[in-house]
């Protein structure tokens, strides 16, 4: 059984002439403990997609799906405030931009015994308070903050960007979620301490069986923790497979561009040769071509590209595009004519 | 004594200005000396607070050094002097989101660094304009825009436009690569190698990424504390890291560039 198995989300923000849908039917499934990896360049509706999935978006955003199953129970006919009591005890989320997200006004010890449970705690009411101080140093402790007392007492921004980020995951791990949801963990973070974070992640995935997903714009930066990884563009689903599939066999031009575009993949190019790349910059949410959105960057661009492709199973990797690079059949003709 | 550019003995320390008996000081880099020739690239990696971005300030005038001194064509540069190194020498920031001015135009932006340095008047300064967004890939129409209107990687762009609107023989690149999208990273790794080409330029690279300082640059130098550990051709460095510091920094990162084997 799936953990979660999203179909066709699509994510729309209500503007005053015109709606922009900024996610465009993107499908996402989930194994128990899976590290599935989400990559997409800025703007490619990565977040919005956690976001949606947490239900932390406000009221401008339109959230529809066609499935939305929570390890079995379909969180569609549930009511929202059932919804909202089942995803908050299963699903943590750690936030991009940990200053941001942190209370300012508030000491980090108080923000994070608030984050643990109570059902966690066991005994009478006035060991309760003990109980959660040491829960929150043990928390500390596992995610590398050994000075632990001068951080409780500290605020937000007595604190370096890494430290905050460390605390914000002690904060999503202190609920013992089933599923993490990492976006961006070590974006502010320098090598070693990035090391160091997602060694933690995968230990508690091995360990606890916490499935993660990572949300990353960097494809090479998470390739060797994650066992499955989708790839997004502009709002819409461009592949899924394997990390091995993706990273070696990419079938759609974009991912295959992401991939030769690292020049750290690519350890036989000489040095200072040209780099492969996709010419123009990413549309902006205004401007979002018709069709495959890739369209206008894309090297295969055909006439078939203005409508939008459908999805093609290739023995369980996913790719969304009319001409994808080493097709195992051909691309149906009907869809050619279609579009002619 | 050939070289572009040449630092010799170059630091940089702090003194706590409160202590009158036992005064203290803070040495932020010490003695340094390197050469960079045109079309050379050299990369400065390190942990934080290793001295990187000091040693960039230094070179670009932005802070005064300490000691030592640096040789441009073999003249040596007076700290005070900006006119001359303001000229040879530019900097490319990190976000550069916040470095281009919202209320000025890119006319306006580009106009300034012309405007203060060379003597050529507006019809002359417009056209030395217009060309050099078009050496970084834009339209020379966009002069008329304002910053808001770029993605980020045309900021990016004009940043790098502004670096060699005066024919500068060195660009400090100082982690002007890391808040890029993948994708329009390599085109700016691109347009940036182009450049060196045409132009002769020599890049001081400040970047964290080993992938990008493995194609680009031709020497490296890697810091720790303020002192140089371990420098040479980037190619023997990377392969053969004899410092700890240095094989710390390559371990943390090789293992997680290649993709795991079935």
């Amino acid at each position: 059984m799936n953990l979660l198995d999203i179909r066709n989300l699509s994510i729309e923000l209500i503007h005053d002439d015109q709606n922009i849908l900024a996610v465009d039917k993107v499908s996402l499934s989930m194994k128990e403990g899976e590290v599935r990896g989400l990559v997409g360049e800025s703007g490619s509706g990565k977040s919005l997609l956690a976001q949606a999935l947490v239900g932390v978006l406000d009221d401008k955003w339109h959230v529809h799906a066609d499935r939305f199953h929570w390890r079995g129970i379909d969180l569609l006919r549930l009511s929202i405030e059932e919804r909202k009591t089942l995803l908050s005890r299963d699903i943590a989320m750690i936030f991009q931009e940990p200053m941001a997200c942190l209370d300012p006004t508030t000491a980090i010890g108080e923000q994070l015994t608030e984050a643990i449970d109570s059902s966690q705690l066991s005994g009478f009411f006035w060991q309760r308070k003990q109980q959660r101080q040491s829960s929150a140093i043990k928390l500390l402790h596992k995610v590398g903050i050994k000075d632990h007392t001068a951080c409780l007492t500290s605020y937000p921004h007595q604190l370096t960007d890494a430290l905050c980020q460390r605390v914000m995951i002690a904060m999503a791990l202190a609920r013992r979620p089933i599923l993490l949801i990492a976006d961006e963990p070590t974006a502010a973070m320098e090598n070693t301490n990035q090391g160091q974070i997602f060694r933690l992640l995968a230990s508690l995935n091995q360990l606890k069986n916490m499935s993660i997903l990572l949300i990353s714009h960097d494809l090479e930066n998470i390739t060797h923790w994650t066992n499955t990884i989708t790839v997004m563009y502009s709002g819409q689903f461009v592949e899924a497979g394997t990390t091995e599939q993706i990273f070696n066999k990419p079938l759609h031009p974009y991912t295959r561009a992401l991939v030769d575009s690292s020049p750290s993949a690519n350890l036989h190019l000489p040095a200072k040769s040209r780099l492969m790349t996709l010419p123009g910059s990413i549309p902006i949410l205004q401007h979002i071509p018709i069709g495959c959105r890739l369209g206008p960057r894309c090297p295969r661009a055909q006439k078939a590209c203005v409508n939008a492709p459908s999805v093609t199973n290739f023995h369980g990797h996913k790719v969304s595009c009319h001409f994808p690079l080493t097709p195992l059949k051909k691309p149906s003709k009907r869809i050619i004519k279609e579009a002619c | 004594m050939s070289g572009l550019l040449q630092v010799k003995e170059l630091s940089k320390s702090y003194r706590h200005k409160n202590y009158w008996f036992n005064r203290k000081k803070t040495t932020v880099l010490a003695p340094i000396s390197f050469n960079v020739d045109a079309h050379q690239t050299l990369a400065i990696i390190g942990k934080t607070g290793s001295g990187k971005s000091t040693l960039a300030k230094l070179l670009v005038g932005a802070e005064p050094a300490s000691s030592g001194c640096i040789y441009l064509n073999g003249q040596a540069l007076q700290s005070a002097s900006y006119k001359q190194r303001c000229q040879h020498i530019r900097m490319i920031f990190q976000d550069s989101g916040t470095t281009l001015n919202p209320s000025l135009t890119i006319l306006q932006l580009l106009d300034e660094p012309l405007k203060l340095n060379t003597l050529f008047n507006e019809v002359k300064r417009k056209e030395i304009i217009r060309i050099t967004l078009q050496k970084v890939g834009l339209l020379g129409d966009h002069m008329n825009f304002y910053p808001h209107m770029f993605s980020g990687g045309q900021k990016q762009r004009i940043s790098l436009a502004r670096a060699i609107i005066l024919q500068p023989k060195v660009i400090i690149l100082d982690e002007a690569l890391a808040s890029l999208d993948p994708s329009l990273r390599s085109q700016m790794i691109n347009l940036l190698l182009d450049l060196q080409q045409q132009m002769g330029l020599a890049y001081i690279l400040i970047s964290h990424n080993l992938g990008i300082i493995r194609h680009f640059s031709d020497n490296i130098m890697v810091l720790s504390k303020g002192e140089v550990v371990e420098s040479g051709i980037t190619r023997d460095v990377m392969s053969k890291p004899q410092h700890k510091v240095t094989q710390k920094l390559l371990m943390n990162q090789s293992f997680q560039l290649k993709p795991k084997k079935a």
